[in-house]
């Protein structure tokens, strides 16, 4: 198989498609094999889809048989993924937990026919933390998941397979879920264009739920072009999902315009923060000099609240997964523990083998927080400052169209040196505070940091419902910095080695 | 450090929260989830007088009914084809007061 197909962007697919240099069908059995070589050194995979891959190949096939290739979708032909806790009628969705391990999915999400139908060819479902509890990929109950640009290094996560992918080339697109930055930091470890949008941009019907009024779906790329052809085929109501809104943007208009004239914020207090590695703050900065070169009024915001969005993440985020994962009871689906005698017993021993160590520790943490006394001192305050919040970002987009901020502190870690979850917590520092607002923010890769040498991604954040001004702002800078490379080690269909 | 949670705390809340565990993993949930605990500090020192709480980031959201119409939906086999038991095209569970006999 000399073609990585899953190496182009979906204009060079669709081109190649259209002249009838290769078929959807090639495509699709090509990327497959690739994956079987490539995935064995990432493991971003935990299994593929071929028979839905040539089925959704054979339509593309048809269409361009039929002399419009448009017929099959703004995403005909393109090789894409989900991430697993994305539900796929026929596939396994075990969220990489014990708990789901035979779990398979009686229907599918709304994301994930929503990108089927735009003609995307469906390859697999990749790897996560478990339940999206963390930022490294390592709480998988099914192995971990490598940094393609240093097998030594975590991905980042939750959504780290779905980055991972992307980098390795092993995809074109994929999608991921965004609660604390689950999206947005293994974009940055992984150096790809990565989309949280704004809550209720994209219904969250069939992915399996964190924390309810916090997750949002969005895609992993290697080009604003295709991450914004991605949001407008995932983008708009569902009836199936009353949070999701009725938007009919077309992400991809303005990202010719360039950021003259816009306004871009920075935020002296996320630059300064303690913890934030210089090679980091290098590159934000950078990125900030360039925008300002190319004709965008660089304003300085203030965020006085932003500080305690770790705390109320901390405090919203297992109340609402406590709540969520009360649904895995041994009884309807998920894990049962054999030989239980009455039903308490079953529940505490399925539930207790089922989630792993760190799925335990958040429900245990919502548990205590709602309960009675301990809610009045924790929960409610951090829904008030949920409030100060939004109201911080607000004030400031009265200042500005879009801000620039670092994604994480620092670029991807290596197995197992971050060990202490509070430690771990502080991966989201700069990502969380947008979850908790609402609003919508992306990576985009600018190029290896100076001391370690791995990607590092500048986070832009958009006002709410304005994810076009982030994806605007992303397209100048990819002018200086290029398309996101497939990480050296496997561009040109190698193996990683 | 504060002391937020004593062992006998967390064999309450794991009880509460259908997780049971071990001696050895409650020692170490209790010493996790005081760190952790600690670490939310910040939460509890902010003057908030008067500030409205925000549940949800959409606001004006209102209930949506559907009519009241049949639809397609599962089948019972669809729905029971992931209970890890099942008879009579029912969930199977073990006896709900007391111990059974199997």
């Amino acid at each position: 198989m000399a073609q990585a197909f899953a190496e182009l962007s979906v204009a060079q697919i669709q081109a190649g498609l259209t002249a009838k240099e290769f078929s959807a069908k090639e495509v699709a059995e090509s990327s497959l094999a690739r994956i079987a070589s490539a995935d064995k050194a990432v493991h971003a995979f935990l299994e593929t889809t071929e028979e839905a891959a040539l089925a959704a190949a054979a339509r593309v096939d048809a269409a361009i048989a039929a002399g419009d290739i448009a017929q099959a979708g703004p995403l005909a032909g393109v090789p894409v993924a989900f991430k697993d806790n994305m539900n796929l009628e026929g596939t396994h969705t075990t969220c990489s937990s014990r708990m789901l391990e035979n779990y398979v999915s009686p229907y599918t999400a709304t994301c994930v026919s929503k990108t089927i139908e735009a003609g995307g060819i469906p390859l697999g479902k990749l790897n996560m933390d478990e339940f999206a509890f963390g930022s490294s990929t390592e709480t998988s109950a099914f192995g971990r998941t490598f940094n393609p640009w240093d097998l030594e290094r975590v991905p980042g996560g939750s959504s780290g397979g779905s980055s991972a992918a992307v980098a390795a080339g092993l995809a074109t697109l994929t999608l991921g879920s965004d609660t604390g930055g689950s999206i947005r930091q293994p974009g940055s470890f992984c150096g790809t264009v990565a989309v949280k949008p704004t809550y209720g941009v994209v219904s969250r019907y069939g992915v399996v739920a964190f924390g309810s009024s916090l997750d949002q779906v969005g895609p992993f790329a290697r080009n604003v072009q295709d991450a914004a052809l991605a949001m407008n085929a995932l983008a708009g109501h569902d009836p199936l999902d009353c949070t999701s809104q009725p938007v009919t943007t077309d992400f991809t208009a303005n990202l010719a315009e360039g950021v003259s004239g816009m306004r871009i914020g920075v935020v002296p207090a996320f630059m300064e923060a303690e913890g934030l590695a210089p090679e980091v703050r290098a590159k934000v900065e950078e990125a900030v000099e360039h925008l300002r070169q190319m004709g965008a009024e660089i304003v300085e915001v203030d965020l006085p609240n932003a500080q305690a969005a770790m705390s109320a993440y901390y405090v919203l985020g297992p109340c609402e997964a406590f709540s969520n994962l009360a649904r895995f009871d041994s009884v309807r689906y998920g894990y049962c523990e054999p030989g239980c005698k009455d039903l308490g017993h079953q529940y505490e021993a399925s539930r207790s083998a089922g989630f792993g160590p760190e799925a335990r520790r958040r429900i245990m943490l919502g548990s205590y927080l709602l309960s009675a006394g301990v809610y009045e001192k924790y929960y409610y305050p951090a829904q008030q400052v949920r409030t100060l919040i939004t109201q911080d970002y607000v004030k400031a987009y009265e200042k500005v169209d879009c801000i620039i901020a670092p994604v994480a502190p620092r670029t991807a870690f290596k197995f197992g040196e971050i060990a202490d979850p509070t430690s771990m917590y502080l991966s989201d520092m700069f990502t969380i505070s947008i979850n908790i607002a609402g609003n919508g923010g992306m990576s985009m890769p600018v190029g290896l940091g100076a001391d370690s040498g791995m990607p590092v991604g500048v986070q832009l954040i958009s006002p709410a419902f304005k994810d076009e001004n982030m994806l605007r702002a992303a397209a100048a800078l990819e002018t200086v910095y290029g398309a996101a490379p497939v990480a050296p080690a496997f561009a040109d269909g190698k193996d990683g080695e | 450090m504060t002391q937020h949670l004593t062992e006998k705390d967390v064999r309450g809340i794991a009880t509460y929260a259908r997780i049971g565990l071990t001696d050895e993993e409650v020692t170490e949930m209790t010493v996790d989830l005081n760190s952790i605990i600690e670490s939310l500090k910040p939460i509890t020192e902010y003057d908030l007088e008067g500030v409205e709480p925000t549940f949800h980031p959409i606001g004006n959201l209102s209930n949506v009914m559907r009519g009241d119409v049949e639809g397609e939906s599962f089948t019972q086999e669809v729905a029971l084809e992931n209970a890890p038991k099942q008879q009579d095209g029912s969930f199977l569970i073990p006896a709900i007061l007391g111990g059974g006999d199997e």
